[in-house]
């Protein structure tokens, strides 16, 4: 039995290398977390075409050169293949609300005193930027309600630059009455729609 | 323009870089805005802007065309204007092929290329108006779609 043994050693590294020549260039994995949404993946060689789903009934798929499939480890599997990546997420942004007095880009007076605690927040952070979105309720036109919202976005990024912070990593916009924080029918007044969003980041 | 009595107000709308708002483009040079910031970084991470190379370390920002690569035992994540983040493990080498974003509407377009190495994706606003508009290429495929978080892997994992 002794002369098989090369035989059979050689055999299994034919194998072998076949297998090896199959995953490369290099295998791609990919992987959906959470219960709603999906990803579509589409194969680039066009001689090829091929899609495969993504979504959480199915939530891995791999590439091998040849077409997306099925993936051949777990969710599991491609998260601990992740581990550095996952870690490296930054910290959430913090939400802050300003109120302005109706038709205008003055603060309630209950919010001048929020101006603080938005310098704490951003005292914890090793590199703060803030994205400022103003907002406006449904008195009035959209267009006119882009530009109140947008002004009271830019006086409040003014102040905030006033007290000490970078101009460039304040970013200003304005959503008009796009978002309310209360729904309404259109031309009712709501206060509490009347507002500057600001995330700490 | 003339509406714009607010020089903030013609920078914030000059940012929209919206290719339904081609008469702003003249604005849009007063403003140059970054597309994503560095908000943790460890090890070696280099950011490639054109022919420079700059070290990616906390707070340095990311443009269009910009490469980030990470080293060896190294990662980095990025936070995006519309609040997508970015993460990326050791090895790895990703490319901004291009980031427009409108906060008023929150249209616009995200592509990233994966060359290698491993990365999350978690979607910001942009997703919101529609699952087309973000885009990942790596070296094989183009994902698109509304999943809240993405993983990909290319090549050995580190």
């Amino acid at each position: 039995m002794k002369p098989m043994k090369p035989i059979i050693i050689s055999a299994a590294l034919g194998i072998l290398l076949v297998l090896s020549g199959c995953s490369t260039p290099p295998r791609e994995y990919y992987a959906v977390s959470g219960d709603r949404g999906s990803m579509t993946v589409t194969s680039r060689d066009a001689s090829k075409p091929c899609k495969a789903t993504l979504d959480a009934a199915n939530p891995v798929a791999m590439h091998d050169g040849d077409k997306p499939r099925a993936g051949d480890i777990s969710a599991d599997q491609m998260r601990s293949r992740m581990t550095k990546a996952l870690a490296a997420q930054p910290l959430p942004p913090k939400r802050f609300t300003l109120y302005f007095i109706e038709g205008s880009d003055t603060l309630t007076a209950e919010s001048k005193a929020v101006v603080a605690s938005i310098f704490d927040e951003i005292k914890q952070r090793p590199d703060p930027d803030l994205i400022v979105v103003g907002h406006t309720d449904r008195v009035g036109s959209v267009a006119d309600n882009d530009q109140l919202s947008i002004k009271r976005a830019g006086t409040v990024r003014q102040q905030l630059i006033k007290l000490g912070i970078d101009a460039e990593n304040i970013q200003a916009s304005g959503r008009g009455e796009r978002a309310p924080l209360v729904p309404t029918a259109d031309e009712v007044a709501e206060p509490r729609n009347r507002r500057v969003d600001i995330l700490v980041r | 323009m003339k509406q714009f009595k607010y020089p903030l107000a013609a920078l914030a709308v000059a940012a929209l870089a919206s290719p339904s708002a081609p008469a702003l483009a003249e604005q849009a040079v007063l403003f140059q805005p970054w597309a994503a910031g560095i908000k943790v970084s460890n090890g070696t991470v280099q950011i490639v802007h054109g022919e420079k190379t700059y070290n990616g370390r906390v707070g340095a920002k990311l443009r269009v065309n910009d490469i980030v690569i990470t080293g060896e035992n190294s990662s980095v994540g990025l936070v995006f204007l519309d609040n997508s983040t970015l993460t990326m493990g050791p090895d790895t080498e990703v490319e901004l092929k291009r980031y427009n974003y409108d906060p008023t509407t929150y249209m616009g377009a995200f592509d990233v290329f994966v060359k290698k190495g491993t990365v999350s994706l978690q979607p910001g606003d942009l997703a919101e108006s529609g699952p087309d508009n973000v885009s990942v290429t790596t070296p094989k495929a183009e994902l698109k779609g509304n999943a809240k978080q993405l993983l990909i892997s290319v090549g050995d994992a580190k």
